[in-house]
Formats: structure tokens, C-alpha cells, sequence
């Protein structure tokens, strides 16, 4: 699954002619992990799914609410691909931080979402589902 | 969790682990080790030694020094103590596999909490948000606001190891479908004599939906260790055929440096018995 934090993306058309040697184009500005099915391939049996990231602002937003729940220094590094765990946030850090984002965008989690999200992307796409839903 | 065991030669640089006795059914040994007591980067190399490249994997991606320790600590005392219990093989910490799969049921859950944690979100709002109304009712009539702090970490570390100890994660025992609570304790315990017991409060559990889970299966301990964590221990009762008296929880705690010391710190200051029905 490709995992992207621009906007914009183009693809090349799957078709019959792509070679399997061939990696789409993805237009992007910057891509934080790219990674491909096996490419042995019949034609036409080629799959690729791009998940659509949540905007980059909203991930700033996750990263200051997260920022201010691990009483992070300023200088420590706080991405998209930052997993809570690692930051070195426990369950009650990973709730409270739920919570945080519940508030700042008006929303509410599942309790099974509390137990899935594992990095600040996890969490932004998530909202950004749920806002999606909501605003629909 | 299935562990296997290769036995292997030690390794010249660490003493062999010291074995220890399994404890007896229906008895629970506690282990903690204090960071702040582990200095020697020798010692912390070693500790590395032990881990799985996997395992040392997920220490490295800790931010941070105090993290990375805190990690390999943990992952250390797991593997000697897990280690030290093995008594037909004399085991290396280092060769046990730990494979996960869905058929575990722990039966028994901890939690453990620094007693200073300070809470980002307002105490109420986030019980009313998580905790069952019961709860909520309790928390709001502290008006003392430390005091109301302290005893909603004890109740998130006894809510989250009933949940543990159920085994089947936070989605499907959501915290709001219980409460636990402090009750006099009534019951008459039985105790060999010598060994002594704490009769603070007995923690009960009540569920609000769930008739198939008996409640009442379920014993608690809340303990306060080294005067700075709040540890809940949740295990199965021990079931009497006919009769009427509960046993307490028996509980042995050590605190332990791997390969360099075990201190038996239960019945001393270093474990204060706040809730439960425990023998030491």
C-alpha cells in the first residue's frame, strides 16, 4: 500500500501494456513509504491501492495535540509516520490523546479506534474519514 | 503466549540466572525493576545481548535515551525472569520465542501508573467520556483536586487490569460497561499463620451488560510501589468447593537488577497495600 502526504497524485492508466518493470509515476511532493505488491504479474491481474492521506494540516494538528500530551521537548521530532508507542506514550497517553483530537475536531471515536491507531497518520486519516462522514 | 525453549551454552560475559521456584496455583509473584537503579552501561549492553534483533529493533525506535532504556528494561526482565522459571533445562533468556496467538486467555491483567502523573484532559470530563456513572458520581464528590487525581489513576490501573485480565482488549469490555469499587471488607479470611494480611478494602467489580461474565470471579490488588507507582494486579479467585470464605490474593513482590540482585520487598515499605484482600 502506498502511503502519501501530498495533495495531488497522478498515475499513470493500468492497462495491458504496463510493464511489470514499470513503476507508476506518482506526482507528489514528498512520499513517506512506498511499497508495491510483487510484481509477477498476468496482465490485467495488477492491483494497486493507494489509501487517499489526510491533509497535511490536519496532521500538524495530531502532531501538536500529541506534542502537548507527551509534554514533548521542542526539538523532538513529532511526523506523520511517529508512532505513539515510540514517543513513548502508554494506553492512558494513547486515551487521553483520543480524547484531545475528539475535542479539537468535534467528533467521536470508537473505542476500537483507540486500540488501532498506532502513528499521528493513523490518527489524522481517521479523522478525516470521520469528518467526511459527518459533513457528507 | 507459547514459549519455547532451546537450551544453549551461557554465554561467558553474564553469570548464570539464579532458577526460581514456580509459584504454587493461585499465587502471584511480582517483579519491577527501577531504571534509575541500573547505571553500569556494561550491564545495559548485555541486557541488549539478550533481546531479539526484532525486540532491539523496537528499542532503537524509542525516542529518546530514557525511552530506549526504559524499553530494554522491560524486555530484559520479561526474558530472565520468564528464564529463571524454567526448571527442567537450565534455559538462556536469550533463546526463548515469544509467539502470540488468539487462544492465550491471561487470566490475570496489570497495570502500572506513576503515582504523578498529571492528567492533560479535565479529570470529569474525561470520566464521564470513559468511565461508568458510578464512577463518575465517586471522582466528582473528591473535592480535594490532588486527592481526585491520584484516585482516578488508581481506578484507570484496576479498570484497565480487569480488562487485561479478560483478555479480550479495550474494544470489547469498553470501561463505561463496569465499575469497580472500594467495599468494606466483610468476608473472613483464611491465612496461614505467620504470613500477613491486609484487610484495607475488598475491590469489587460490577458489570453493567454483560450477565455472562461473572464478576465475581475476579480479585483485585492495588498496591503502591517503591512510594511512587500505583500497581493494580486482577486475577481469578481461587474457588473453594463448598464453602462460603474467600482466600486472599497471595502475593510475593521482588524487585530485581537481572543478574545482579533480587530484593523480597513484600510486608516493607516499598509495598503499600491499597485496596485488595492480599497476603504477603
Amino acid at each position: 500500500m502506498a502511503s502519501l502526504t501530498g495533495v495531488s497524485l497522478k498515475l499513470t492508466p493500468l492497462s495491458s501494456s504496463f510493464k511489470p518493470t514499470q513503476v507508476p509515476f506518482l506526482g507528489v511532493s514528498n512520499v513517506n513509504s512506498v511499497s508495491f505488491p510483487s510484481l509477477t504479474m498476468r496482465p490485467g491481474s495488477f492491483r494497486i491501492r493507494i489509501s487517499c492521506a489526510a491533509k497535511p494540516e490536519t496532521v500538524d494538528k495530531v502532531c501538536k495535540i500529541v506534542r502537548k500530551q507527551l509534554a514533548l521537548p521542542a526539538d523532538s521530532s513529532v511526523t506523520g509516520e511517529s508512532q505513539f508507542a515510540a514517543l513513548g506514550a502508554d494506553s492512558l497517553d494513547t486515551v487521553e490523546i483520543v480524547m484531545g483530537l475528539e475535542e479539537e475536531f468535534g467528533i467521536t471515536l470508537e473505542e476500537e479506534s483507540a486500540q488501532s491507531i498506532s502513528t499521528v497518520q493513523d490518527a489524522a486519516d481517521l479523522i478525516e474519514k470521520l469528518l467526511e462522514k459527518k459533513g457528507a | 503466549m507459547n514459549i519455547r525453549c532451546f537450551p544453549r551454552k551461557f554465554s561467558s560475559a553474564l553469570p548464570p540466572l539464579v532458577p526460581l521456584q514456580l509459584p504454587s496455583p493461585m499465587e502471584t509473584h511480582l517483579w519491577y525493576i527501577l531504571p534509575n537503579e541500573v547505571k553500569s552501561v556494561a550491564l545495559l549492553n548485555q541486557y541488549s545481548e539478550l533481546l531479539s534483533p526484532c525486540e532491539r529493533e523496537n528499542v532503537n525506535r524509542m525516542g529518546g535515551d530514557q525511552l530506549k532504556k526504559r524499553a530494554l528494561l522491560a524486555r530484559a526482565l520479561v526474558r530472565t525472569t520468564i528464564a529463571r522459571y524454567q526448571t527442567n533445562c537450565q534455559m538462556n533468556p536469550r533463546s526463548l520465542k515469544f509467539r502470540k496467538n488468539i487462544y492465550g486467555k491471561p487470566e490475570i491483567g496489570i497495570d502500572v501508573e506513576g503515582k504523578q502523573r498529571k492528567i492533560k484532559n479535565d479529570i470529569i470530563a474525561f470520566a464521564q467520556r470513559y468511565f461508568s456513572p458510578c464512577e463518575v458520581k465517586l471522582l466528582t464528590a473528591i473535592s480535594d483536586s490532588e486527592i481526585q487525581r491520584q484516585e482516578f489513576i488508581k481506578l484507570w490501573t484496576l479498570k484497565e487490569a480487569y480488562v487485561k485480565a479478560l483478555g479480550k482488549g479495550f474494544s470489547a469490555v469498553p470501561f463505561k460497561t463496569f465499575t469497580i469499587r472500594f467495599k468494606a471488607s466483610t468476608i473472613r479470611c483464611f491465612h496461614l499463620p505467620g504470613n500477613s494480611v491486609s484487610e484495607a478494602s475488598e475491590v469489587i467489580v460490577e458489570s453493567s451488560d454483560d450477565p455472562k461474565n461473572l464478576p465475581n470471579n475476579w480479585q483485585f490488588a492495588l498496591l503502591e510501589v517503591a512510594a511512587s507507582h500505583y500497581v493494580a494486579i486482577c486475577t481469578e479467585k481461587d474457588k473453594i468447593v463448598g464453602g462460603e470464605a474467600n482466600r486472599p490474593m497471595k502475593l510475593t513482590v521482588r524487585k530485581t537488577i537481572p543478574f545482579v540482585e533480587d530484593v523480597c520487598v513484600s510486608g516493607t515499605d516499598a509495598v503499600l497495600v491499597l485496596g485488595g484482600i492480599i497476603e504477603q
